[in-house]
């Protein structure tokens, strides 16, 4: 039982990781239908640009903040000076793909070659063991499942309720209507990629401190399982996406404990294949797959 | 208000050179064949289509070169044949969206407003706009693009795919009441005769342009002259 109790409680964190990400990747793909793979480096970058704060003093909840800053801005630049021109020449989703494949690997590599291949590591303590019965979570682990429950429910709160929220939902499947309702689209969208990329940017630290070590190229190999939980609940989904990261972190956490940890990932893509066998369009259903690259 | 306008995709011309004034509480109905260009002329107007000449003039200011999400500030509102509603939005949050540039406390109001005016969807608000009946949804696409207090307003074939019940209930009943109501209504209709009945004026449009202008007055009841000018005889 204290295996499972203790294998739950890194479960719990580990989700809390991936619904930051998941549906900061999730809200951006549904407002503009972008399927982002270039947003495991926008995690990575971030994640540095806190590490680099770290390392002159600055506490890393402090550099949490800038890091999401900073992910905003890259991620809004890299749609409007790399995608962008793409999308206004006509590219399909699948084009997008590759392009913000190779806008990945140019973010992953060219970051490679000015940090070296070494790992690295934040200067930031745990905090003190807090013992809930079997459940074990450190202050840090414990910060990081608050944030990410305050910055989903936010998220979720303003698609929902907010002028601007109801906007974007609306531009995300009806861009031409909600152009003619008098919606700002290019702000919107905007703001879609800012939003996306703050959460990047934090997701990318929260990895990166419970990781404890990380390369270049660490949120990259993450985003594979980023993209398992946002499908897993319905991709274009925030809702979805949430629970989606807690399916594939508690079991991938739970299994890795009791059969081998090496097969994580194996536990992780099983699980999303068995789901989407059953309910192709994920547990959240949004019919995105008809739509075309929003303008 | 369309001084000579062609327009079309990609460089590819498919209306050419329409001319056509809309009035205040005054219905003009476009009507044709399939394939005139019909719904580009539309398109055209809300920037959806490319305008390759003309000038468009909306209560005395050229909206030619005005960016699509500008045009309902301007006081032009437009109803898509398809995809008119936001289909995962509820049909609370669609009168909403349809309101956007409305002060915030004028919002709740005006939908109050549009409901009393289509009560057909007052019992619906909570509803998702994705499982309403066609009718429904049309009625909420109208009352969506109504939520502005629009000057014209753009009908692309709202009774496409309508039961005729519902046919009767949009074309007969509500698009009569708007244009009563002071608003232009430009109504593209593959239903002739039907639009043609509740017109004021009737643009023939063939092959991309418009054969001819009239008092829909004059057509009324002479079908067969009608039926020459759909078939392009001269």
């Amino acid at each position: 039982m204290s295996v499972f109790i203790s294998a739950l409680g890194f479960g719990v964190v580990t989700a809390a990781i991936l619904a930051i990400s998941a549906v900061g990747f999730t809200l951006q793909f549904s407002v503009t239908n972008v399927f982002n793979l270039a947003f495991g480096s926008v995690m990575t970058l971030s994640g540095f640009v806190a590490y680099w704060l770290n390392q002159v003093g600055v506490d890393i909840w402090l550099a949490m903040l800038a890091a999401a800053i900073c992910g905003g801005l890259i991620s809004v630049a890299i749609n409007e000076l790399l995608y962008e021109p793409f999308i206004r020449h006509g590219v399909n989703l699948f084009g997008m793909v590759i392009i913000t494949i190779s806008v990945g690997l140019i973010f992953d590599h060219g970051l490679q070659a000015v940090v070296g291949p070494s790992f690295f590591s934040y200067n930031a303590p745990a905090g003190k063991a807090l013992h809930f019965a079997d459940f074990v979570l450190t202050r840090q682990e414990l910060a990081i499942i608050a944030i990410a429950a305050a910055l989903t429910a936010v998220v979720q709160g303003a698609l929902q309720y907010t002028r601007l929220g109801k906007a974007m939902r609306g531009l995300a499947v009806n861009p031409a209507l909600a152009r003619a309702c008098g919606v700002p689209t290019r702000s919107v969208i905007a703001l879609a990629w800012f939003v996306s990329g703050a959460l990047a940017g934090i997701g990318g630290v929260a990895l990166f401190l419970d990781i404890s070590t990380f390369t270049a190229t660490t949120g990259s190999e993450f985003l594979i399982v980023i993209i398992a939980a946002a499908v897993l609940g319905g991709v274009g989904s925030p809702r979805g996406a949430v629970l989606g990261a807690l399916v594939v972190g508690v079991v991938t956490e739970v299994g890795g404990a009791y059969w081998n940890p090496q097969l994580k990932d194996v536990l992780a893509f099983s699980v999303m294949i068995v789901v989407l066998l059953v309910r192709p369009q994920g547990l959240f259903a949004q019919l995105a797959n008809e739509r075309a690259v929003a303008r | 208000m369309l001084d000579g306008v062609s327009a079309g995709y990609g460089g590819h011309e498919i209306v050419h050179n329409v001319s056509i004034e809309i009035t205040p509480g005054r219905i003009d109905c476009v009507v044709g064949p399939n394939g005139a260009g019909k719904s580009t002329l539309l398109r055209a107007i809300t920037r959806d289509a490319e305008l390759l000449a003309g000038r468009i003039w909306l209560q005395g200011t050229e909206i030619s070169q005005t960016p699509g999400n500008r045009l309902v500030s301007r006081g032009l509102a437009w109803v898509p044949q398809l995809d008119d509603v936001f289909n995962t939005l509820t049909v609370r949050e669609n009168l909403e969206l349809g309101g956007f540039l409305l002060p915030r406390r004028r919002v709740a109001a005006r939908i109050e407003e549009m409901l009393e005016l289509f009560p057909l969807l007052s019992r619906l608000t909570a509803r998702v706009a994705g499982r309403l009946s066609g009718g429904e949804r049309k009625l909420l696409a109208i009352a969506r693009a109504l939520m502005p207090s629009p000057s014209a307003l753009l009908l692309d074939e709202p009774t496409a795919g309508l039961s005729p019940e519902m046919t009767n209930l949009v074309l007969r009943d509500q698009i009569p009441r708007l244009s009563e109501s002071g608003v232009a209504v430009l109504l593209v209709e593959q239903r002739a005769i039907e639009a043609i009945e509740i017109s004021a004026r009737v643009h023939v449009m063939v092959s991309g342009a418009v054969r001819t202008s009239r008092e829909a007055q004059e057509l009324r009841g002479d079908w067969d002259e009608l039926t020459r000018l759909f078939l392009g005889e001269e």
